[in-house]
This record gives C-alpha cells, sequence and structure tokens, in this order.
C-alpha cells in the first residue's frame, strides 16, 4: 500500500506543504511503516494525476530568508477520487515475518537462541506500545465526542490490539519452546537428542 | 520536589499450590510506584495480576522478597499496623458493590469513612469523590441500576474517599466500551498527577495501558519492561519516572 491515498486525505483534512504533511502522516500512520520521502513521491503523482494542486506559498514566520513552502491543496477531482476509495473494499496486510521464518525453519539446537528473540520481540512492542500516547486534542478525564477524536481512538485501538495479540502468541510460543529446550537439554546430558 | 518512591516490591516470589504441584505465580518481580504516577502492569488471564496487586497491596505476603510502603517493610509489620496503614493509606477499589442491595451511592462511598467521621461529615466527603470521579448523579442511585462504567467509577470514589496514597485497581476497564475506557483511564492518570496519588493497575486488554506514565508486562510469573529501559536490578520495573516526577 502506498502512502498516496493516505497522504490525499490529509490534504483534503487540510492543505499543507510537503514536511508538514510528512509530519502528519507520522503523527496519524506513525506504526505504518511509511518513510518521509514517500509523502514527496505521493504528491508528485497525485500532482500528475490532477488530484492536488500547488495552493500558493507559504513563507514561515520564524524564517523569512528561507525558501516559501509549496502549499497542496485538493483539486475536486481529488475530493472524488478519495471518496471512491473510501467506498472501495480493504485488503488484509500479508503476513510477511521474520521470526515466523526463523521458527518455521529452525533446528531444536536454535530453540534458546529463539526464546530470547521472542523476549526481545516482547520488550520491543511494550516499547512501542509505550510511545502510543493519547491523541492530541482528547481531553482527558472527559470521554471523546467528536467523530474525528473517536476514529483516531480506533485506529490506534487496531494497532495496540496486533501488538497485543503478537505478545500474546510470543509468551505462548516462548512457554512451549521453555518446555522442549528443557526437555532437550535432558535429553542431551543422558547423551541422547532431539530430532 | 523530589519523587517519592511510594510502593516497592524488591525480588517478589510467590507460589500457590494446585493440587501436588507447586505453581510460582511471581517470580523475582520488582517493581516501583511513585507517587504522582499510574503503572499498568498487563497480562493474560492467569498470569498472576490479581496476585502481584494482592502482595502489593499487604493483603498476600510473598515467600520470597521484600515490599515496602512508603520505606517501611510490610513483612515486619505488626497485624494491627499493617490493617491500619490498609484502611488509612492504600486504597483498593473493587467492583463487588455494596453488601445492601438498598444503599444509595453516597452512603457506599460514604462506608469507609463512618468509624470515624460523623455521617454528615463522611457523606459530604463521599458527595466530594463522587463528583471527583465524574458521577456526582449516581448519588441517589442503587448499585444494580448502575451501568458498568459507573460502577467502575463509584468503586473508584469508594476507594478514594479516605485519601489514600496508594490506589489499586484490578481490571478498571471490564466490559467498557473504548469511550467509557478512555474516560475512566484519564481519570486515574489524571487524578494520579493532581493529587500526587501513586495509582497501580493491572489490565488484560493493552489498549487500557496507554494513559499509564510506565507500564510492563507479566508472563511466567515474570515481569517484562520496554526495551530501551534498563533495570538497575534482576527483572525491575524502574523507568524515567523519577525524573519525570521529579520535574513535576
Amino acid at each position: 500500500m502506498s502512502a498516496k491515498n493516505a497522504v490525499l486525505g490529509l490534504v483534503i483534512e487540510r492543505p499543507g506543504y510537503g514536511y508538514d504533511l510528512a509530519r502528519r502522516l507520522q503523527e496519524r500512520f506513525g506504526s505504518s511503516g511509511f518513510a518521509p520521502t514517500g509523502v514527496y513521491s505521493a504528491l508528485d503523482q497525485l500532482t500528475s494525476e490532477e488530484l492536488v494542486r500547488s495552493g500558493g506559498a507559504q513563507v514561515e514566520p520564524a524564517n523569512e530568508r528561507a525558501a516559501p513552502r509549496t502549499i497542496y491543496e485538493a483539486t475536486s477531482k481529488g475530493v472524488d477520487r478519495f471518496e471512491e476509495w473510501m467506498l472501495q473494499t480493504s485488503s488484509l496486510a500479508p503476513v510477511r515475518d521474520e521470526l515466523y521464518m526463523k521458527i518455521a525453519l529452525s533446528k531444536p539446537h536454535n530453540l534458546a537462541r529463539l526464546i530470547e528473540l521472542t523476549q526481545t520481540q516482547e520488550q520491543d512492542c511494550l516499547a512501542r506500545l509505550q510511545r502510543l500516547r493519547q491523541p492530541a486534542g482528547i481531553r482527558q478525564q472527559s470521554r471523546p465526542k467528536a467523530w474525528a477524536d473517536v476514529a483516531v481512538l480506533l485506529v490506534r485501538d487496531a494497532e495496540i490490539k496486533q501488538l497485543q495479540a503478537r505478545v500474546e502468541w510470543l509468551q505462548r510460543a516462548r512457554t512451549i519452546m521453555h518446555k522442549l529446550n528443557h526437555v532437550q537439554e535432558r535429553s542431551t546430558a543422558r547423551g541422547g537428542g532431539v530430532a | 520536589m523530589s519523587a517519592e518512591v511510594r510502593l516497592a516490591l524488591e525480588k517478589v516470589s510467590k507460589s500457590y499450590w494446585r493440587g501436588p504441584h507447586e505453581t510460582a505465580v511471581l517470580k523475582d518481580v520488582s517493581l516501583s510506584v511513585y507517587a504522582g504516577e499510574c503503572v499498568a502492569v498487563w497480562g493474560q488471564r492467569g498470569s498472576g495480576k490479581t496476585t502481584l496487586l494482592k502482595v502489593a497491596a499487604g493483603l498476600e505476603s510473598p515467600e520470597s522478597g521484600v515490599v515496602r510502603f512508603k520505606d517501611q517493610d510490610l513483612g515486619g509489620m505488626s497485624k494491627t499496623a499493617l490493617v491500619r496503614l490498609l484502611r488509612g493509606e492504600i486504597g483498593w477499589a473493587r467492583r463487588t458493590g455494596p453488601e445492601s442491595d438498598e444503599l444509595e451511592m453516597l452512603d457506599y462511598v460514604a462506608l469507609p469513612l463512618l468509624k470515624h467521621q460523623p455521617l454528615r461529615r463522611a457523606r459530604r466527603r463521599s458527595a466530594a469523590a463522587l463528583s471527583r470521579v465524574g458521577v456526582a448523579e449516581c448519588s441517589k442511585g442503587r448499585w444494580e441500576d448502575l451501568t458498568d462504567g459507573e460502577r467502575t467509577l463509584v468503586s473508584i470514589a469508594h476507594a478514594m474517599v479516605r485519601q489514600p496514597s496508594l490506589l489499586v485497581v484490578d481490571d478498571p476497564t471490564a466490559n467498557l466500551d473504548v469511550l467509557q475506557r478512555e474516560q475512566v483511564m484519564g481519570l486515574l492518570r489524571g487524578t494520579a498527577e493532581q493529587d500526587w496519588l501513586a495509582v497501580l493497575i493491572t489490565v488484560p486488554d493493552m489498549p487500557s495501558m496507554v494513559h499509564a506514565h510506565r507500564i510492563g508486562s507479566l508472563s511466567d510469573g515474570r515481569l517484562l519492561v520496554p526495551s530501551g529501559v534498563l533495570p538497575e536490578r534482576d527483572n525491575v520495573v524502574d523507568f524515567p519516572g523519577r525524573g519525570r516526577a521529579a520535574n513535576g
């Protein structure tokens, strides 16, 4: 999935210049792995398809000597295309995971290291969760009411639930690998082995 | 203002016997909770979350390790002193509700105060606690009339009415929808910060942890912390909370 539709949606929400859009893309879809430079190629593509256009230039007040920045805004064709995209079905992302592959191709002597890897990855999931914060604009101790706020919460929840599912799987995998590793160590100590 | 460790678990271990088998529930768990912060521990069902809270709140003793509350070793306290501490300083929010179905929530929340305060003053503080958590309108209601979200908030008011130093909540977001969850977790974080309270919660659902200042996960009796956080001792949760809390 390219960043094209996400960038188009952000421009429709509010016109902006490249860096501003890259920052907003990171804020809203940080875990999607879009490269910041992807915003510029998406803007080039959207411009050539006449879905966005340059809406003028803006000089940063704090740095008047800097070159003016091109502000992008959506065209009516762009708004129509975005609405079409919104109505289309959404496909599931393919699961392509290095740890799955390592486990699938591992041998018993790899178990100890795989156990460590599950622990490290669980800690990485927690670190990613810790970086996720309450979306800006939602006041603490009150229930968010505006749809825009609720939508942000739902997307954040989806991301966290994926992390949770990952951690649950890592813990289950670690538990069973611990057991098998223990069996293997005992077997090795007796002079046998686990195939 | 310097950061203050309210609760410290140091290499705490606890196990239960299930028939002839001994099951280790907590293994060398270390955890600090500072005044002004909310710490959330996530774990799957049966991971030992409730045991962790019971040990932290002094309701159960660990087999090994030390639990300190405001630098006092709970294991070294007399039963009387421990009971006084539990009643005065540690609030445990339970969603079991009152024993009597007839009790109005104003009186239910006032109950913990009645031993030492006249009814009128206890009710005044109860009303303030209910208002503080955003359910003042429930004061005349009965437990069975409340929604899950209201029950959670009333339970928190019940635990906080004595103005404890440590608030302990087991799964505060059970049965709540996304919006109610945000409200409850925002309240717990805000209360910790504004009332300089230490809050320790356990959750089975990770989205509930986003509001917490620090997080950890419990698995096979061990507490894991996010990568990039260097423990001071083995298996310890000890994040930059001290610096953050020290900075206000």
